[in-house]
């Protein structure tokens, strides 16, 4: 791997952000609606959705293409960080709620007197979003110091960081837990005080998203480029000669499930105000599950495939619950074990299998030719 | 009060001979009649008639004193302007017509039935009338022939506190063959004196009821104890009643959790077993267990549909059709399905995971994170074929009736299904150890479990004993899925619901060990239960679960047993 990033790949890099932060959204705020270039209001707000998970998709490519660890729980710091904003933009509803009440329906729905005490700073959008970073980080950093002080490895960390979304999947479904039970937070309405049917805000979020997705493939790509990011590789492919040689594998181990965690976080709550709605069914364990497939199919170890991943999948489910929604469960899986026995490395990788298939052909002709 | 201390005494002078003293046909016929001519009676008299008819009771009366509650006993007029009195009995598929005054089906002149006129009305009730038919219905059962339905009605007699019961209690007394209803009316008959002015005979009662630890009485001694009118002996007396009451209650509550913590988690236990087996033994945690269970649950289905009616469906919109033999669901033929289902749950169910081990995991035995993400892929396929094919909602399967219902011992509710579970579960722990420790093939599979390559290297077929040991844990799912649809409903999804709890028994358990398996699985069910119980919120239960587990594995990384090992990869 090259310490350094070559200049095509920062112009690639450029040209690829360009086209996400300015083209797209220009196409959509200044082509008129019958131009053939026109980009929907649908579409952008689909797109600011599929480059949140994307997102998500980068941060378990950190964990499992770079670290060698697999979270099957990666969607629940997703929520967290959407409950998280969930909370301040259900506070902004106010009194245009079903009930005309300042308090959120569901806790009229409930019969809530007043607003519960740790409901209150959320009314400020400061407080929310830096939530959104820690609630996550927090969770993240209580999990994983226990197993990873424990050495607890491989299947066993994927099993009990399933365990983990699925314990806190059963806690959001009550109602005790003051987060709206099973129907979880929805009818948003405004953020910073922008209208959210609107479509210049939908095109906002669209940018943040795209933002957000840069910066984070910038920082992951800068990290794994240090010397940090070298004995994170290390550590996936032998952890022991690493504890010998020195190095507590458990603190980068740590460091590298929190941040993790917390850029699931952010991805979530970005996705929240464009989907409209946060619920618990969303750390569902096969949620998280979902979530692997992107990575998988796109091709774990390189940034640009969980990206490719993500967007890939999720369009093509958005094309097959319509137009075959019986199929689609088996579509999913079979493509799923497709992938991970024929082409472990992804949709980026097969390029490269076949090139390398080709490069041994060449050189198997070669030798014969010499013989 | 005293005409009725009259008729409870006047009812147990018939009792006095035998418990089965209306075996006699004339006696049924007086006490029907007797009853016919109550129902058209004026309404006035209806309930000092329906009294009286405790001096002649008859079990035969019951089910139509039941139905004139629940209004569905109605006056036939024949052709001749004669009015009988009829009870109407719905069934699955039929509506029948009884003449109350002789039991037999009501005809027309001609001889054929008459089907039920819907415009006809229910002989009324009324809040006096209803009164008088319980406690006439409450004393036919003190006469019933079994002992349980016996206990109840004293009971129910003893909860009046009326002292007009007290003949009738001690004359049953005389003559009641069983020891357990004797006790019962022992009790009664002290639940009555609680109530008399004598202080002695009050604190001879509340001992007697601290003794047997009697529940029901607790809130009648509770009230004692709280009334400071009473002598300081009652109510000393009475506090020490409860005192035992309260330990026996918690003993039964304590002994119920722990039965049901057990059963619990002899369901996980089977569910956990094949799991164990197959990870233990390749290291591949196979997510489609749950879906392997399933299959086992659907062919119990299958099984049961063949011997009722057939079953009819279409996946993939190819109609398909299973002829059944048709027995008759009450026939002791079509109970036994379940006995026939166990091995054809076990074998499709094993069927399946050779398939699955010979399409997907056989090429991922080097590479177990990945081998548990494909195999979820194989689980969402096979969720969404058994989606297609026994369509969305769960399907129903009976319980055969020898494991419905349930018995107590000492007051604790032990269901049958549930001991059942137990039982099976301890059978196939035993099956399953024999076969490791005592055949060829257990052998072969421990060899591959300690040491794949050398076992290969001395002339082990490793690749068939993986075959087949995954073959044979996935069966064990097939059983569990049987069981479980026992217990609970099988859907496409159900797996889903037992599997994370599986895995939580295998990670506890450690790998390679059943008696592990056996504890983690046992202990897991019996926490959960216990913390539901005492936290009355299942899900705090099933977190704090989770959060011991987590903390359980700081301590022992490796499970509760974990097989000693010099490999860095494998032990800590």
């Amino acid at each position: 791997m090259n310490s350094r990033i070559s200049k095509r790949e920062l112009g690639f890099g450029l040209a690829a952000a360009l086209f996400l932060l300015a083209v797209i959204p220009g196409l959509n705020a200044f082509t008129p609606e019958t131009s053939p270039f026109h980009v929907s209001d649908f579409s952008i707000n689909l797109w600011g959705q599929y480059l949140c998970l994307s997102i998500v998709a980068v941060s378990i490519d950190l964990l499992w293409g770079y670290t060698g660890l697999i979270s099957l729980g990666q969607m629940l710091f997703f929520s967290l960080g959407g409950y998280a904003l969930g909370m301040h933009l259900m506070l902004k509803i106010g009194k245009l709620g079903q009930y005309k009440n300042d308090l959120p329906d569901f806790m009229v729905f409930l019969g809530y007197p007043t607003l519960p005490t740790h409901w209150e700073p959320f009314a400020n959008f400061w407080f929310s979003a830096f939530a959104v970073l820690w609630v996550p980080a927090v969770v993240a950093a209580i999990f994983g110091y226990l197993a990873f002080r424990s050495r607890i490895r491989g299947v066993y960390f994927s099993i009990l960081t399933q365990a983990l979304t699925y314990a806190a999947c059963l806690l959001f479904f009550r109602n005790e837990l003051t987060m709206g039970g099973n129907n979880g937070f929805t009818d948003f309405k405004t953020l910073l005080g922008h209208q959210l049917a609107n479509p210049a805000t939908q095109r906002g979020l669209y940018i943040a998203s795209a933002l957000a997705l840069i910066i984070v493939y910038a920082l992951c790509r800068w990290l794994t480029l240090t010397k940090f990011g070298k004995v994170q590789r290390a550590v996936r492919d032998s952890e022991n000669r690493v504890l010998f040689s020195g190095y507590a594998a458990a603190n980068y181990k740590l460091f590298v499930f929190v941040l993790a965690a917390i850029i699931s976080g952010v991805a979530g709550a970005l996705y929240v105000p464009q989907a409209g709605i946060i619920n618990p069914s969303q750390m569902e364990p096969s949620k998280s599950l979902e979530a692997i497939v992107w990575v998988a199919v796109g091709g774990r170890g390189t940034l640009l495939g969980p990206i490719l991943g993500a967007v890939g999948v999720n369009a093509l489910k958005s094309w097959a619950t319509q137009a075959i929604p019986a199929y689609w469960p088996i579509l999913l899986g079979g493509l799923f074990v497709i992938v991970v026995l024929f082409a472990p490395k992804g949709i980026v990788g097969i390029a490269e299998q076949i090139g390398s298939l080709f490069k041994r052909q060449t050189k198997h002709s070669k030798e014969v030719s010499r013989e | 009060m005293s005409t009725r201390a009259f008729l409870f005494t006047a009812a147990i002078s018939v009792f006095l001979f035998s418990t089965r003293i209306f075996a006699t046909d004339d006696a049924e016929k007086t006490a029907r009649q007797a009853l016919a001519t109550a129902i058209l009676a004026p309404e006035a008299d209806q309930a000092a008639l329906v009294e009286k008819l405790a001096a002649t009771p008859h079990p035969a009366l019951g089910p139509t004193l039941e139905g004139w509650q629940r209004e569905q006993v109605f006056v036939f007029t024949d052709e001749d302007g004669q009015r009988i009195p009829f009870l109407k009995v719905e069934e699955t598929s039929t509506v029948r017509l009884l003449r109350v005054d002789n039991g037999q089906p009501l005809v027309n002149k001609a001889g054929s039935p008459i089907s039920f006129d819907p415009s006809l009305k229910a002989v009324e009730t009324y809040s006096k009338l209803r009164r008088a038919i319980k406690s006439t219905t409450d004393l036919l059962a003190l006469g019933d022939e079994s002992p349980s339905v016996r206990q109840n009605a004293v009971l129910k007699l003893g909860l009046k506190q009326s002292p007009a019961t007290l003949p009738v209690l001690e004359a049953r007394l005389e003559n009641e063959p069983d020891q357990r209803v004797k006790e019962t009316i022992w009790d009664s008959i002290a639940l009555v004196n609680l109530n008399s002015p004598n202080p002695e005979l009050k604190v001879a009662a509340l001992q007697r009821l601290g003794q047997s630890a009697s529940v029901p009485a607790k809130d009648a001694i509770t009230r004692i104890a709280s009334d400071s009118t009473q002598t300081p002996e009652t109510l000393q007396a009475a506090k020490v009643a409860l005192k035992s009451i309260d330990k026996h209650i918690f003993w039964v509550d304590f002994f119920g959790t722990i039965f049901r913590g057990v059963s619990l988690g002899s369901v996980l236990l089977v569910v956990a077993l094949g799991l164990a087996i197959t990870f233990g033994l390749m290291g591949v945690i196979n997510m489609a267990h749950g879906e392997i269970m399933i299959v086992g649950g659907y062919a119990t289905f299958v099984v049961q549909c063949v011997f009722g009616t057939g079953l009819a469906f279409a996946p993939f919109g190819i109609s398909m059709n299973i002829p059944g033999f048709g027995f008759d669901p009450a026939s002791a033929i079509y109970q036994s399905y379940f006995l026939v289902a166990l091995p054809i749950a076990f074998l499709s169910a094993a069927a399946a995971g050779f398939l699955l081990e010979k399409s997907v995991i056989q090429f991922l035995y080097r590479r177990p994170l990945e081998s548990l993400l494909a195999t979820w892929g194989a689980s969402l396929v096979m969720q969404q074929l058994f989606r297609l094919t026994f369509g969305p909602a769960n399907v129903p399967v009976a319980s055969p009736a020898w494991i419905t219902g349930s018995f107590s011992v000492e007051g604790v509710l032990m269901n049958y299904n549930r001991v059942f579970v137990i039982v099976f579960a301890g059978l196939i722990v035993v099956g399953t150890s024999l076969l490791l420790s005592k055949t060829p093939l257990g052998l072969l599979i421990r060899a591959v479990m300690q040491d794949r390559t050398m076992a290969a290297c001395m002339g082990v077929p490793t690749r068939k004993v993986n075959t087949l040991t995954f073959a044979f844990g996935s069966g064990l799912a097939g059983l569990a899925g049987a069981f479980l649809s026992q217990i609970g409903n099988i859907g496409p999804s159900t797996g889903q619901t037992y599997i994370v709890d599986a895995f939580m028994v295998v990670v506890l358990g450690g790998v390679g060990n059943l008696i592990g398996t056996v504890i983690s699985a046992l202990g897991i069910g019996t926490l959960d239960q216990i913390l539901q119980t005492t936290l009355r919120n299942p899900v705090i239960g099933k977190v704090l679960v989770l959060v011991g587990i987590i903390l359980f594995l700081q301590w022992k990384p490796s499970g509760i047993f974990s097989t000693k090992s010099r490999n860095l990869e494998e032990g800590n």
